[in-house]
């Protein structure tokens, strides 16, 4: 289902001299940048670098770790204490990227939503909120919590039909707390054996800077892309494709 | 009992005395004093006497309030010369369980099925419970928690984000819109100030508040007076970081469809005049058309009308002479600030909903008149406090100010800021 890493995009391009430039738009004081929902990285115009709007969930039992992992991926500070999130917060992450076989660059623009699982059960509304124009899904455990591990493939299938074009990828959180863990390597090789689904760790500190988000972005990016030139090329007009090449924004 | 400077809330069922959850100290109190201060509120009970609060010979203090016949909340403050007032504990409790309504609604607070699902639930106020007793003893000018009113931010260009933010509102199928800038409200619409009760106003502001970091948010609320028991959906988006705006609305739009249609086609033209707004509230709350005189060290201008307040806390004094004593640090003027408030409303100021128990002067009591102007001379600065059917205005000045020219100097301040603001 999913490809491998580094077959589209260039995979450590944030290593090389020639992405700085990129970066750097996404960097404020060697810090990440936040951006409100009017802003976006500014290139120069002739540069021609298309931002591309996905639209990410993450889903996972409560208490995984979904709202850490979105200030992870943004670069916000992680959240010191663990409160629940009682309804939709989403969270903006852009992300530059180089397609191999063209060179172009592109910039990502991560939409990620998360959604507490008690607000999700108590609302009605929220599950379809989420699910509505979604584009891929990122389903979280921990592994410090076997049960949210073992309760993965019933999330998966209550989230998302067969039929649904979604990319999926699974993280497992809180990886640093490796003396607590309760989920093995081998179940981890058993599960991607069965569902065909690449599971990322992460956990610990946000010091480590790019390096830290950069597999994951990276594969997001890869798989969303890949999703969409599927699309487009089973279809002949692909209309959500051509909707999202229009819809793409080079400054705000 | 508690350390100066700490500060513990309680809550526990107010029937049986279950405790529900403790927030605040890092230490807790033992559960031995948590059930003596329960047990002896409903000693007094028993007895036809409501116990409301108390004080310790070293000045720690207790408030306890029961809410809905349901739950009951207790705050204790440590001692020390801590100055937290019964007033601010007061509406600590009262901010509390309308955070409990906003996020839990009232069904679940006054009809206890089961215990433990209820503590469970509860934890999702966390978040706002501990924002609640940060602000307490907030250093940034946040008053509302006490004051009851919205803290406020006059921005120079009001007129062009009325209009955006009106017509954001109504395309978004909501009457209730409001536009924050750090934290204050900047703009919002004319039902925001005329429909919603101050403290509804208030908690939405902190529910904003606590929802800083995302870029967009979804969330059920529960109004605390306007619809306790229904959930109406309050979308709030962050145009830049620092600036947010928020509608209360229905069942429509979602989110993913108000925020790609509808944000950047009523604020991406407004880009240029947000960010001048949020220069402004990094400099002060008001304009810079308002010029404050060098020797206000601080001051709180409540609109009584709108239930709007400004808070104004110069970090540098401009224009001073030479042999001026330096300010005050902003903390201990924005506590004195608070104090002097407390003071005020409580003594002379006084109405329904600031009587508590700590009113004790005589003097007020025989006269049906109402004092419209109380001053007070400590060691540290100088208070006026005055108010119009319209206004109340809380002023600290230096002590270099004459006393006899407190007065004119309160008035001067309260005209050059209404008149340049129509706050």
């Amino acid at each position: 289902m999913s490809i491998p890493p580094g077959s589209i995009i260039v995979s450590d391009w944030y290593h090389c001299a020639d992405s700085r430039e990129f970066f750097s738009k996404i960097l404020h004081k060697k810090k990440r940048r936040k951006f409100g929902l009017l802003e976006a990285p500014m290139m120069p115009p002739h540069m021609n670098v298309d931002i591309v709007r996905y639209k990410v969930l993450i889903s996972g039992k409560s208490g995984v770790g979904k709202s850490a992992l979105a200030a992870r991926l943004a670069g916000l500070e992680l959240p010191k204490m663990h409160y629940e999130t009682t309804g939709i917060e989403t969270t903006v992450v852009f992300w530059p990227v180089r397609l191999k076989d063209s060179g172009r660059v592109l910039f990502f623009r991560f939409e990620l939503w998360d959604c507490g699982e008690s607000a999700m059960r108590r609302f009605d509304h929220m599950l379809p909120s989420c699910k509505e124009q979604v584009d891929g899904i990122l389903f979280l455990f921990s592994f410090t919590d076997r049960g949210s591990f073992d309760d993965l493939s019933n999330q998966i299938s209550r989230i998302t039909e067969s039929s649904d074009r979604v990319v999926k990828l699974v993280v497992g959180t809180k990886f640093d707390l490796f003396m607590h863990t309760d989920v093995t390597e081998s179940d981890i090789a058993h599960f991607q054996e069965v569902w065909g689904l690449p599971v990322f760790r992460v956990g610990g500190d946000v010091s480590a800077g790019l390096g830290e988000v950069a597999p994951l972005l990276n594969a997001l990016a890869e798989n969303l892309w890949h999703q969409d030139c599927m699309a487009a090329s089973t279809v002949s007009i692909s209309p959500q494709a051509a909707l999202r090449e229009t819809g793409s924004e080079i400054t705000v | 009992m508690l350390q100066a400077e700490t500060l513990q809330l309680l809550c526990l069922t107010a029937s049986s005395g279950v405790p529900l959850f403790s927030r605040g100290s890092t230490k807790q109190l033992p559960f031995s004093v948590v059930g003596s201060l329960n047990g002896v509120h409903m000693f007094g009970a028993g007895h036809g006497a409501q116990l409301s609060s108390c004080e310790t010979d070293r000045g720690s203090r207790v408030v306890w309030e029961v809410f809905q016949e349901s739950l009951m909340l207790i705050a204790v403050s440590g001692g020390g010369g801590s100055g937290i007032s019964e007033l601010q504990l007061r509406r600590l409790l009262e901010n509390v369980w309308n955070c409990m309504v906003l996020v839990l609604g009232q069904d679940e607070l006054a009809n206890i099925r089961n215990v433990e699902r209820l503590k469970r639930e509860l934890r999702s106020c966390y978040r706002l419970f501990d924002l609640l007793l940060e602000r307490v003893n907030d250093e940034q000018g946040f008053m509302g928690d006490l004051t009851r009113c919205a803290d406020c931010l006059l921005p120079s260009t009001s007129a062009l984000l009325q209009d955006a933010l009106d017509s954001f509102a109504q395309a978004a199928e909501s009457e209730f819109g409001c536009l924050l800038v750090r934290g204050r409200v900047a703009q919002a619409t004319e039902k925001w100030w005329s429909r919603l009760t101050s403290q509804e106003v208030v908690v939405l502001s902190i529910l904003m508040h606590s929802l800083s970091n995302a870029s967009s948010c979804d969330y059920p609320v529960f109004l605390p007076q306007g619809s306790p028991t229904v959930a109406i959906r309050l979308l709030g988006f962050q145009l830049l970081p620092g600036v947010h705006v928020c509608v209360l609305c229905g069942p429509k739009p979602s989110l993913y469809k108000a925020e790609n249609e509808l944000v950047s086609r009523f604020w991406s033209t407004l880009v240029e005049n947000l960010r001048s707004c949020l220069e402004q509230a990094d400099r002060s709350t008001v304009p810079p058309s308002v010029s404050l005189r060098w020797d206000v060290q601080a001051l709180l201008l409540i609109n009584r009308e709108s239930r709007r307040a400004v808070t104004v806390c110069p970090r540098v004094r401009g224009g001073a002479p030479a042999e001026a004593t330096p300010l005050l640090s902003s903390r201990r003027r924005l506590e004195l600030l608070r104090l002097f408030y407390t003071f005020a409303v409580t003594r002379y100021f006084t109405s329904q909903e600031t009587s508590v128990s700590s009113a004790s002067e005589d003097f007020p009591q025989g006269f049906t008149h109402v004092p419209v102007q109380c001053y007070l001379v400590t060691e540290e600065c100088k208070c006026y406090g005055l108010q119009s059917p319209q206004h109340q205005l809380f002023l600290l000045m230096d002590l270099s100010v004459p006393t006899f020219a407190l007065r004119t100097v309160a008035t001067q301040t309260l005209s050059a800021i209404t008149s340049a603001t129509a706050f």
